[in-house]
């Protein structure tokens, strides 16, 4: 009973159920969004493909998603036989990628989201600014209008002209004292949103705290996610594919383009390829493409040989020449008889490489030549924590905690995965 | 014996100079197909052109892409790499100020990463009846294992500089001592290497620890170690004269290609520690684009991997010489 109640499936449905919940107001403003957009659409199409962009879709597609999801898992549940079993490192896999797919819906911020930077630079974790807000200009009520408004609800930019942080405020005959830390500025009562004789004044919690910029350090946590896994999978499947067809080839031929690529393999594996990635990087300049090609470019030297060792073992086979006898082509060849067989330790390889491209990424951020400084990237935050290391403790605690997990879930993934590829092995 | 070595030495080294050759041959591909001219550094609008033609005259790049190439490599292997651009000696001379620390600094950090998996692995071993002693070691090891060197090199440096005060955070020596004292420089030397060592030796043991926990292991259940005992040989005598020795010479080509690696792989804690070495000169190279110093920290990372693993080698075959026919063969 207890471990049918300690599933994956439960803990994915009991994840995304409290999401639902916290979030309610949200996902039901994406709603009138969506119902709006489609309006919009149908009336004034051209309109609406300047307003449609990558963080309207994402919000769409994440708020969608995580109400079909639990009815996925409810009706599919039996059918999914993975990761049966619960254990804290797939816990972390599932929230890594609730992080990775649900990441507007979970924070509704905006990761480069800056104001005021007197009042919120380097704020300890837990710690509240109080918020004044200012009153919104009126427009008329057109279906544009009334779509861009709720947009900005959902959709957050990294400005905003209607609010203002401060620490305090005293009100004054007719216009606001607002004190924000060192200086005090002065707004007229006419601009302010006033609520029974009172100025509106809500608090806001920055759950992990800040960085130097005044940016909210959890919604850069759960936006560093996308940024890393994103990059981990692109590499690893660049180093995939040449990993695999550069394997196979030389595993068929043999002969004179073994030599070759088996010395220019070698010499890959024996020389210390960060200063290669670091050198081209700096020489093409760093950007999220050329990350993803340069990690990718120096991680397939494991695949080839694993690739080409199962190749040579299965050329002497009966049904591997028969197959090759019937006329398959080498494409047909790969895909249909080589790639089934030797599935298990590519994918423990695989698995073992999405770790080791996760960290170099955040290495090279570390350096300050990872993706740049428009994605929030782990490594990043954790150079600016050790920039601001006397003031800024969060800064360092968290990015590290998130590498460090992701990493102990790959190693431990890979591990389980090879045991029960192979089991009996390494006891 | 002996012929045989050397001609297995030779063949060694054959290869490394092939692979050498390679890593030029792809250094010299890359510089050429990068984006940018290097001439730009030397050539301001107010150059006349006649001037500007000279200047790449000078840098040979009026000659065609061969000849390039050619002079490229006669260049390397006559040892000169050029002129510094921030630095403005020659690159040699540069990078031999800044290379002892580098091999001295990596070195300690590899004794202590061998010692302590090997004390640790040996601790583990005797009491692996203790269920618990085990398990907790192992899980720590596993742990260490993914947290990667800046993650823990920053935390050291907050909890022992920040925190603590105790230990320096960065730099080799204090700025404002004078003294020229011997014992007093060593100890400031030795002061300001203790983080960084840890960090690194966070990052290295829990590797050895494994390999040298799996190999006594594997060691322990082989006939060999039946036979002794039943002559009555004692237990520290099998582990310190029989199994330690076997279960070290497999790790031997591991540690090669490892202390060859961590030659470069000390960059980034000699980046978190600033410390005078040559992996902070790579990247301030590499963000200065002061590319001929770039190409010769690559060179010699991958001169100093060939040569580690040159010498795991050979004390591989002093220690197993049944490997010497298996390479021959």
């Amino acid at each position: 009973m207890i471990k049918k109640i300690f599933q994956i499936k439960y803990i994915i449905i009991v994840l995304s159920v409290c999401l639902i919940i916290s979030r309610f107001g949200l996902l039901c403003q994406t709603a009138v969004l969506a119902r709006q957009y489609i309006s919009l659409i149908m009336s004034d199409f051209i309109t609406a493909t300047v307003q449609t962009d990558f963080q309207l879709i994402d919000c769409f597609f994440s708020a969608l998603l995580l109400v079909i999801l639990p009815i996925i898992v409810i009706i599919g549940g039996k059918r999914i036989k993975l990761l049966k079993a619960v254990s804290w490192q797939a816990t972390a896999l599932v929230v890594f990628v609730f992080a990775f797919i649900f990441a507007p819906v979970i924070t509704n911020e905006n990761p480069d989201f800056q104001k005021n930077l007197s009042v919120t630079r380097l704020l300890s974790p837990l710690s509240s600014v109080k918020v004044l807000h200012l009153k919104e200009k009126k427009e008329d009520n057109n279906p544009l209008n009334d779509f861009l408004k709720t947009k900005s609800r959902v959709v957050k930019s990294s400005f905003d002209e209607s609010i203002l942080f401060c620490n305090s405020i005293t009100v004054k005959k007719n216009n606001l004292e607002v004190r924000q830390n060192e200086t005090n500025i002065e707004v007229m009562l006419n601009d302010v949103e006033i609520k029974n004789g009172e100025p509106v004044l809500t608090t806001k919690l920055f759950f992990l705290g800040t960085d130097e910029y005044g940016r909210d350090v959890f919604t850069r946590l759960i936006y560093g996610v996308r940024i890393s896994l994103t990059i981990g999978f692109c590499s690893v499947i660049i180093s995939l594919l040449i990993g695999v067809v550069f394997g196979f080839i030389t595993g068929i031929k043999g002969g004179f383009t073994d030599i070759i690529i088996s010395r220019i393999t070698e010499m890959f594996l024996s020389f210390p390829l960060i200063f290669f990635v670091i050198l081209i990087l700096a020489l093409f300049g760093n950007s999220i493409f050329t990350v993803i090609f340069v990690l990718g470019f120096s991680g397939w030297m494991s695949l080839l040989k694993i690739v080409k060792g199962e190749t040579v073992a299965l050329r002497n086979k009966d049904y591997f020449i028969t197959a090759q006898q019937l006329g398959l082509s080498k494409k047909q060849l790969l895909i249909k008889e080589a790639l089934p067989v030797m599935l298990a330790p590519i994918i423990v390889n695989t698995v073992f490489q999405l770790g080791n491209v996760i960290l170099a990424e955040s290495a090279l951020s570390f350096l300050g030549l990872g993706v740049g400084a428009e994605y929030p990237s782990w490594g990043g935050m954790l150079q600016s924590g050790q920039e601001n290391i006397s003031r800024a403790w969060q800064l360092l605690a968290f990015p590290g905690m998130m590498i460090v997990t992701t990493l102990l879930t790959a190693n431990k993934f890979g591990r389980e995965l090879s045991k029960y590829y192979n089991p009996g092995f390494g006891e | 014996m002996n012929h045989d070595l050397i001609k297995i030495l030779i063949k060694r080294f054959i290869s490394s100079v092939l692979i050498l050759f390679f890593l030029i041959s792809f250094l010299f591909i890359l510089l050429r197909i990068a984006p940018g001219d290097p001439t730009q550094r030397y050539i301001s609008p107010g150059l006349s052109p006649q001037l500007a033609e000279k200047v790449k005259v000078s840098f040979n790049l009026d000659r065609s892409v061969q000849e390039q190439y050619l002079s490229f490599v006669k260049n390397f292997f006559s040892g000169d790499l050029g002129v510094s651009y921030s630095f403005h000696t020659s690159v040699t001379n540069v990078l031999f100020e800044f290379l002892p620390f580098t091999i001295s600094f990596s070195l300690i950090a590899f004794f202590f990463q061998f010692s302590l998996g090997l004390l640790l692995a040996v601790f583990a071993y005797k009491n692996r009846s203790k269920k618990y002693l085990d398990g907790f070691i192992s899980g720590t090891n596993m742990f260490l294992y993914a947290v990667p060197s800046f993650v823990s090199g920053v935390f050291l440096i907050y909890l022992f500089s920040v925190k603590l005060e105790l230990l320096p955070s960065s730099g080799i020596k204090n700025i404002t001592s004078v003294t020229s004292d011997f014992g007093e420089l060593l100890f400031d030397y030795l002061t300001h290497l203790i983080l960084p060592v840890i960090c690194l030796a966070l990052a290295g043991t829990p590797v050895y620890f494994k390999y040298f926990r799996d190999n006594i292991e594997q060691n322990y259940n082989k006939l060999y170690v039946r036979y002794l005992r039943s002559n009555g040989v004692t237990e520290n005598v099998i582990l310190y004269k029989h199994v330690i020795p076997n279960a070290i010479s497999p790790i031997i080509s591991y540690a090669g290609v490892d202390l060859g690696m961590l030659f470069s792989s000390v960059l980034i804690t000699e980046v978190i520690f600033s410390l005078p070495g040559m992996g902070r000169l790579a990247v301030g190279a590499i963000l200065d684009r002061d590319f001929p110093l770039v190409v010769g920290c690559a060179l010699s990372a991958g001169t100093l991997m060939i040569i580690t693993n040159f010498i795991a080698d050979i004390i591989k075959f002093k220690i197993d010489k049944r490997l010497i026919n298996g390479v021959l063969n």
